[in-house]
């Protein structure tokens, strides 16, 4: 079974000339975690995550202090916003490297690149390297374990 | 100048030049010019490794690794955090308070534990707080540097120019009390007051959430508190023999590493993890340069230093002490201040040797190099952990921001510095 036969064909994605603020409203109106920035050939040249844009809001401290239990109330940082600057920088400037894999990729391999990249949604390309699909974990994950009622 | 003399001057300049470049880790430089001391100076038969080793100061190195230790034991059990969450509700989010407090726990942890060690624990607690109350952390990062930096210079064991000044000149624990903490303590005070002043603007800004603050808990910070308690009460023990080291005739090193060896036994933490929070690279960097250094007094260069130095002797010694304190502090904001302390050792010890009363040199040696490290970014690895970790949040700590409010400060000290070195110069 190759990662095409699950993966989801109707890909969300935005251009390379979109802002953060593009970006972020994507995500909210389509509800999803992961968006592929594309050029206009339509080949992927980066991926923001909803992980990418919430590090934007989240505290610095979060990150430089190990245990944060004893933390109750965030304060102040509950109601801090990203800067109308920081909104209208081009994607770019927060886009991650793609990781794709191509149509043809064997199920496992697919899930094991994306342990190893930490990633919970992967990209699949065609052979010319044009975006033809996202899939998720889970999506990976079923059609692995459907597998397994034939067994 | 001799061929030995010669040569021995460039790899210990060139070596300064290189760790005031960054563009290699000072302790590989460090590693790197004492190893070639050694093999110029077999060569040119002015150095040998017996007498590299003789000159490496384990009294110093012995007291920075029983400190060490103990502090790398007392870390991860969330004591610092503890006391910074402790000031922050004192403060009850109050700014100015809050400044006053964080300045004042930074300040009593420097004078009895290493100042890098305070900063990089207190520093990230000290954003989290601010972060939760709503105002901006530069001026306290700044000022836990600044602050670690000058009383850093009040005991034998707050800064590591002390703890060298103390081996080489004999000073006790009390000795340090008596001379410096006085003069220490009111050039805090001037720090703190100039401090409030420079950083009135941002300290004057409402807090947008003080509940925040209150509702933080500081017994959740502590997360083995047993293993605090023994520690501090080893530690309190430590202190309690450095007051009487003298009259026991104990070195501080083996007050340092007894206590380490009960806090060793009585906690008996896991030594990899304990070993990793070992800044064996300082260790290093200090063995290195005592190497160095003691291939340059082989070679002759300190000895022709102290003659020339000699030659001065008709300036008088109370000016010549306050001038030792600005040109150390001037060296010291602008490189490293331990291999400053290492390389003019020999030379007042020279100087002693000669006739001249050098106890108020020791002094003015101590004063310089702690103090001066406040003057740039770069004047003291305290300075370089703060801006370091700024640097990893939104608002980094600029150079220029640092010579328009860290400058100030090593001035100041100096300055009150200085005028009580001057009264008090009979005393010393």
């Amino acid at each position: 079974m190759t990662v095409s036969s699950c993966m989801k064909k109707h890909v969300v994605s935005i251009p390379v000339t979109a802002t953060i603020r593009d970006a972020a409203a994507v995500i909210v109106n389509k509800h999803i975690g992961l968006l592929p920035v594309v050029e206009k050939n339509g080949k992927p040249v980066g991926v923001i995550g909803i992980r990418d844009l919430l590090t934007l809001e989240l505290p610095d401290f979060v990150s430089l202090v190990a245990d944060v239990d004893f933390v109750h109330d965030f304060g102040a940082v509950e109601t801090t916003r990203p800067s109308a600057r920081t909104l209208d920088k081009s994607v770019k400037s927060l886009m991650k490297p793609p990781i794709a894999v191509e149509e043809d990729c064997g199920l496992l391999r697919a899930y094991a690149l994306m342990l190893q990249h930490n990633l919970h949604d992967m990209l699949v390309v065609s052979k010319d390297g044009k975006l033809i699909g996202v899939a998720s974990r889970v999506d990976i994950g079923v059609a692995v374990l459907s597998s397994w009622e034939k067994t | 100048m001799t061929l030995p003399a010669i040569l021995a001057t460039v790899i210990f300049f060139g070596s300064l030049i290189i760790i005031f470049s960054e563009k290699l880790h000072r302790s590989i430089t460090a590693i790197a010019g004492g190893a070639l001391m050694v093999i110029v100076g077999r060569v040119l038969h002015f150095y040998s490794e017996e007498a590299a080793l003789d000159a490496i100061d384990f009294n110093t190195l012995g007291l920075l690794l029983g400190m060490m230790m103990l502090v790398a034991m007392l870390e991860p059990t969330g004591f610092f955090q503890y006391l910074a969450v402790l000031a922050a509700r004192a403060s009850r989010g109050k700014p100015v308070r809050l400044f006053v407090l964080l300045g004042i726990i930074t300040t009593i942890l420097s004078m009895f534990l290493d100042n890098v060690t305070t900063v990089v624990i207190i520093a990230p607690v000290t954003l989290l707080i601010c972060e939760i109350i709503g105002i901006s952390a530069l001026p306290f990062l700044m000022s836990e540097a600044l602050l670690s930096n000058t009383v850093g210079v009040a005991t034998l064991i707050g800064d590591p120019p002390n703890v060298l000044i103390g081996s080489a000149a004999g000073f006790s624990f009390t000795d340090f009390l008596i001379h410096s903490l006085p003069i220490v303590l009111l050039s805090w005070v001037g720090a703190l007051f100039l401090l409030l002043h420079l950083f009135k603007k941002e300290l004057s800004k409402r807090p947008r959430s003080v509940k925040a603050v209150m509702r933080l808990n500081p017994a959740e910070t502590l997360n083995e508190p047993l293993v605090a308690r023994r520690i501090l009460i080893v530690l309190a023990g430590a202190i309690l023999f450095f007051f009487v080291h003298h009259a026991l005739h104990v070195s501080p090193s083996l007050v340092a590493l007894s206590a380490a060896a009960v806090a060793l036994v009585w906690v008996r933490p896991n030594l990899d993890e304990l070993f990793k929070r070992i800044e064996w690279s300082v260790l290093i960097f200090f063995a290195s340069l005592f190497v160095m250094v003691g291939g340059l007094e082989s070679a002759g260069v300190l000895e022709s230093v102290v003659g020339l130095l000699e030659r001065a002797s008709s300036v008088p010694p109370l000016v010549f002490g306050v001038g030792l304190i600005w040109i150390v502090a001037a060296l010291s904001a602008v490189v490293d201040n331990v291999p400053i302390t290492i390389a003019l050792i020999p030379v007042i010890r020279g100087l002693g040797a000669s006739g001249m009363e050098v106890d108020p040199l020791w002094w003015a040696l101590a004063f310089g190099a702690g103090f001066g490290g406040s003057g740039t970014i770069i004047g003291a690895t305290a300075n370089i952990i703060v801006v370091t970790l700024s640097e990893r949040t939104r608002h980094p700590i600029t150079s220029k921001l640092w010579n328009k409010r860290g400058l100030p400060v090593m001035l100041a000290t100096c300055s009150i510095a200085s005028i009580l070195y001057a009264i008090l110069y009979s005393t010393f």
